[in-house]
């Protein structure tokens, strides 16, 4: 029985192959790319390799290989797959080259909106935009009457039911994993409330009302979520809603199409994509973008090819295949249900994160610094102090200020 | 050991005794059988909170293949009927094809495993099916070490972690081989302070070495331009420079290890050599090395377990499509947006320790000598 | 054997340990009074992203590293003395923690909760692995010759498992509905989540190491134990000593050098925690001081390395590992001149 599974699937690959090449042109330079794991990526790299030649490394670490692999001469990847933070180490160290040239050549198919421009020259291309939102289970929240939670006091209050009716395991998640996690939580909720992170000269200025509203509202939610949430990431908190275990979750939009994917998901058909709960200014959350870049420590010759690659990867027939894995920028998209929890977030005005070299440093600092506070080692007004004191000694460490 | 009367034990310190080395052996074995188990099952079953689950598979059996109760009968009689007669199994295999021990064993067991599939077959094929024990009960699917040798790329990560481990077994063992048989045949004060010295280095965590070079590495390019001009390498990601870092660090360790197995071999042998007129080194060569064989192979052994299992070293300097096995567990175990994708990162876990535990099954005895040489004296 | 003949000899292994560890050494220590940085500039930049439906195009002021002719950034290494030693010890913020004696502040440097931690991890798996390994050695010596050999082979698999791949099956069983934890909430009839306290992970990390280590310290007593005196061993049962008393006036003095070689090692070994800290994601409870120097290594979001902190916490690990080896050292050297060496 097994033999002929596999004489089947060596029959059906020859075929398909020939009969349905994604691809409308056979690679035969040797390309590499080095992008994030979430299924958005997946898709694209799966269509790229539909090309031939193309060898696609997904890994969640990538922002910390990708600088150095993009440094070394000749560089480790063709192609990298960035965000709207991710691109600025390389944007810095000047690893990646401009694609003015390259779209006019191949990039006939491209929405302008997907030119990402740094002083004029275009240097990435947008595939997708992303923020996070707050997803939620109908069927739940009808029982128990909650209308739609707004802000995150509605939101507390709606746990707080949730967990007296004793439905699931715990009311809320998220993604609150220690490190570049929890210190994206603290931005979109500080953003949301209306502050700045920044003073004269790259000063830090975080700890004031803001900041502190910002900490007690994480605080209270951590109260409803699962303890080990410092260790738990999107793709535990994704796991968490697919598994009936939560109620309520503050996600990335990308996640939105694993909830009804039902080989994983017991939760299917059940879930609302929502706006991100509004702060005290603007909805708690960031804007950001996921596209190609291309290195710059690379020939032409595989630049060209890279480029073409990445074109098919990123064509209409990918976003029909892959609709609702993600809120695409890409011409052939249909914005079904799973993109209305993005689309009504960016409607309310969300700002889109604040990416430079001083951003990256704040980053960092909150990373390690925002737990403290909620493993109630320190208050919170001693933690954002210490937060300030780990960014300035970091950035004067390196120059900033 | 012949107990005299006085020495006997009483029953229940035998039982107790027993029972605790029954215990630890569970406790030893447990974590990595159950990762195995864990890993032929479908994502649903192999993070169920049921043991039962777990280890039966249920929904595993029913979507994907299963053992029943007569067939899962075969393959314990099987192993338990191989295990006990293996040694006259050997016997009778061993006069048909002769080449030297380590390959004849090999082949016996590929031989057995063939042997064990067609008798399988046989087994469904003649045997008429008992309905009563025809129930599947064992659930099992190879799909995930697929997707992680095929779709992954693990059997290229596999390639690097075998290059990266016989170059530093290869390298470790002819330096260190040299250097402790120096150290066995001298007893200077520079050879005292040469061996302390080495303790110092072994006694260094690994992190403090690589933020040493890793400045270097990065920028080696740079650095080297002047005397190599454009041929200037990166040493970033390049296996051998992993290769010579690897060898490096195990240095230390090597040189004791030679140096004590080679103080077991007397020295009138090399000077006989000597005096018939051969070289230091030829006397080596020649007379030394045939007898030496077997700490060379523990000494080997062990290197081979430092270049293989390292996660530091390789995770900072190898990069892309140069990683080793070990270090790109942590890209498998980042990568999990979903369950199957964790199931897949357990699939690796064990496709990592696979060889280790053949590496146990061959070569027990000289790890064994190996921990000890050095430790018991005489 | 000759001096040329022993140089000969002993230079390559000589030379890969003086490139690779020994000026690398020189190198850390010699980083860790410097500090590297880029050069900062002031620039006005139009960014442009994808908004939802249009692009949004921004003008700023952003502070940019500056690049050189050949297109790389620009590094200068600046001498700062002990700044970065005082940057990570933190003296002030200590002596005011060990004036109010509290833990959780001292605690809360960084450098000092890493510390903690090695230390307390080396202290408490010390007597548990030497028990551990002393147990099972004994047990099996009672066994009947033909199970030791299979008995053996179970023993060395924890020892011989990749630490990593070791410590990452102790966290799918215990991690989250691991079914250790479930099978532990059913006996306590309650929910524990042992991934989300420092006390737990610890417990787990050095649950991990004993059960990683053991078997070394088994097969050095077992090894131990072939070689125990049966003559004195009876002579003793005559006089009248009892199983107990055997154990304690015979064997474990005879064993006392082999416990004293695994003991030595066994610190060295587990000064370098590192592995767990990885396998258990425990960065925000647990760290080690050789993790410390590896998260400063590893390069953070700007894609930037701290390699100078890196050097300094290393070179402050070292003086743990100088105290740490001074008895080995001492051993040796008394071996040396008994000739025993």
């Amino acid at each position: 029985m097994k033999i002929k599974v596999f004489l089947f699937g060596i029959a059906f690959a020859l075929v398909s192959n020939f009969a349905w090449a994604g691809c409308s042109f056979t690679n035969v330079t040797e390309v590499r790319s080095l992008t994030n794991s979430f299924d958005a990526w997946k898709a694209v790299t799966e269509a790229m390799s539909e090309c031939g030649n193309v060898t696609a490394t997904l890994d969640s670490e990538f922002k910390d290989k990708q600088p150095d692999a993009f440094a070394a001469n000749p560089s480790l990847y063709e192609i990298g797959g960035v965000s709207g933070s991710t691109i600025t180490p390389l944007l810095n160290a000047g690893t990646i080259r401009p694609l003015d040239d390259l779209v006019a050549k191949y990039g006939q198919n491209l929405n302008p909106n997907q030119l990402i421009k740094i002083d004029g020259k275009i240097m990435g291309i947008a595939m997708s935009v992303n923020n996070q939102h707050l997803m939620y289970r109908k069927d739940i929240l009808d029982d128990l009457g909650i209308a739609e939670p707004k802000t995150y006091d509605d939101v507390l209050a709606a746990a707080e039911k949730i967990k007296a009716a004793n439905v699931v395991d715990y009311p809320f998640g998220g993604a609150y994993k220690s490190g570049w996690n929890i210190a994206e939580e603290f931005v979109n909720m500080y953003l949301g409330n209306g502050g700045d992170f920044f003073g004269d000269g790259n000063a830090p200025a975080i700890n004031n009302a803001a900041g502190i509203k910002s900490l007690e509202t994480m605080k209270k939610l951590t109260a409803y979520m699962d303890p080990e949430y410092l260790t738990s990431d999107s793709t535990y908190a994704q796991k968490q809603m697919q598994q009936e275990k939560i109620a309520m979750a503050y996600l990335w939009a990308t996640r939105a199409g694993a909830m009804d994917n039902a080989e994983e998901s017991k939760v299917v058909g059940k879930i609302v994509m929502a706006s991100a709960p509004m702060g005290d200014v603007r909805p708690a959350s960031t804007l950001w973008w996921d596209g190609i870049v291309i290195a710059k420590n690379i020939s032409d010759a595989k630049a060209d090819a890279a480029f073409k690659v990445a074109m098919e990867g990123l064509d209409t027939e990918m976003v029909t295949a892959n609709n609702d894995d993600a809120v695409w920028l890409i011409t052939g998209y249909q914005p079904g249900a799973s993109a209305a929890g993005a689309s009504a977030t960016a409607a309310n005005g969300a700002a889109p994160y604040p990416s430079g070299s001083r951003m990256g440093v704040m980053h960092s600092a909150l990373g390690n610094g925002v737990p403290e506070f909620l493993t109630g080692a320190k208050d919170a007004a001693s933690t954002l102090a210490d937060i300030e004191a780990a960014y300035i000694s970091a950035a004067k460490e390196k120059g900033l200020m | 050991m012949i107990e005299t009367k006085s020495m006997k034990q009483p029953f229940s310190l035998k039982l107790s005794s027993s029972l605790f080395v029954v215990i630890w052996c569970l406790i030893a074995s447990f974590p990595i059988i159950w990762i195995a188990v864990m890993s032929i099952k479908l994502p649903i079953d192999a993070f169920s909170s049921n043991p039962i689950a777990v280890i039966f598979g249920p929904v595993t059996s029913n979507q994907r293949y299963s053992l029943s109760f007569q067939e899962l009968f075969f393959c314990t009689l099987f192993a338990v009927l191989f295990f006990k007669f293996r040694e006259q199994l050997y016997t009778f295999y061993s006069q048909f094809i002769k080449f030297s021990y380590s390959v004849n064993i090999t082949f016996f067991y590929i031989f057995s495993i063939i042997i064990f599939y067609f008798a399988f077959k046989a087994f469904n094929y003649f045997i008429p099916v008992i309905d009563v024990l025809n129930i599947k009960i064992l659930g099992y699917t190879f799909e995930h070490y697929q997707t992680v040798w095929i779709e992954r790329g693990f059997s290229n990560y596999f390639k690097n972690s075998v290059i990266v481990t016989f170059g530093v077994v290869i390298v470790s063992l002819t330096f260190g081989t040299l250097a402790g048989f120096a150290l066995a045949r001298t007893s200077s004060s520079i050879a005292f302070w040469i061996l302390v010295i080495a303790l110092v280095f072994r006694a260094l965590p690994h992190s403090i070495l690589v933020a040493g070079y890793l400045p270097f590495f990065m920028n080696s390019s740079e650095i080297l331009r002047p005397i190599l001009g454009d041929l200037a390498p990166t040493f970033f990601g390049k296996p051998y420079a992993v290769i010579a870092v690897l060898v490096a660090i195990n240095q230390p360790f090597t040189i004791w290890l030679m140096r004590s197995f080679f103080q077991n071999i007397p020295s009138e042998l090399d000077e006989a050599a000597r005096i018939d007129g051969c070289s230091h080194f030829q006397a080596f060569i020649k007379i030394i090395m045939p007898i030496m064989w077997p700490g060379v192979i523990t000494t080997g052994l062990f290197s081979f377990m430092l270049g293989y299992n390292d996660y530091l070293v390789t995770s900072l300097l190898l990069d892309g499509q140069n990683q080793t096995m070990v270090p790109a567990i942590s890209g498998l175990f980042n990568r999990d947006t979903s369950t199957t994708d964790q199931v897949v990162a357990v699939a690796a876990a064990v496709s990592i320790t696979a060889p280790l535990f053949l590496l146990v099954l061959f070569f027990q005895k000289q790890i064994v000598s190996g921990l000890t040489a050095g430790a018991v004296k005489g | 054997m000759k001096k040329k003949d022993f140089y000969l000899f002993i230079i390559p292994s000589l030379l890969m340990m003086f490139f690779f560890i020994a000026v690398p050494l020189a190198i850390v220590f010699q980083q860790s009074f410097y500090i590297t940085q880029n050069v900062f500039q002031e620039i006005e930049v139009e960014t442009c992203t994808p908004g939802f439906l249009k692009q949004i195009c921004k003008t700023e002021i952003q502070t940019k590293p500056k690049l050189d002719l050949n297109g790389n950034l620009i590094k200068v290494s600046i001498f700062v003395g002990l700044e970065n030693y005082k940057n990570l010890l933190q003296i002030e913020k200590l002596k005011k923690a060990v004036f109010n004696l509290s833990l959780n502040e001292i605690e809360n440097i960084t450098f000092w909760k890493a510390f903690r931690f090695t230390f307390t991890f080396c202290l408490i798996t010390l007597p548990l692995v030497i028990s551990l390994g002393l147990l099972i050695a004994i047990t099996v010596n009672n066994l009947t010759q033909s199970i030791k050999g299979p008995v053996i082979f179970i023993s060395l698999l924890p020892f011989i498992i990749t630490p990593i791949i070791g410590a990452l099956a102790i966290r799918w069983l215990f991690v989250g509905e691991g079914i250790l934890t479930s099978f532990i909430e059913f006996f306590l009839e309650r929910d524990i989540a042992l991934f989300a306290s420092a006390w737990t992970l610890e417990i787990l990390m050095i649950i991990y190491r004993v059960w990683h280590v053991a078997p070394f310290a088994f097969i050095v007593f077992y090894a131990g134990l072939q070689t125990v005196n049966k003559e004195t061993l009876e002579s003793a049962v005559i006089d009248g000593a009892n199983r107990f008393e055997r154990l304690r006036y015979i064997v474990i003095p005879h064993l006392m050098p082999l416990i004293i070689f695994v003991s030595l090692i066994h610190l060295m070994d587990s000064y370098r925690v590192f592995e767990e800290i990885v396998a258990f994601s425990s960065q925000a409870y647990v760290i080690s001081l050789q993790w410390l120097t590896y998260d400063f290594l590893t390069p953070d979001d700007t894609g930037n390395r701290l390699i100078n902190r890196a050097s300094t916490s290393a070179m402050l690990t070292m003086v743990g590992v100088t105290i740490i080896i001074l008895p080995l050292l001492k051993r040796t050297w008394e071996d040396y001149r008994e000739g025993k060496l």
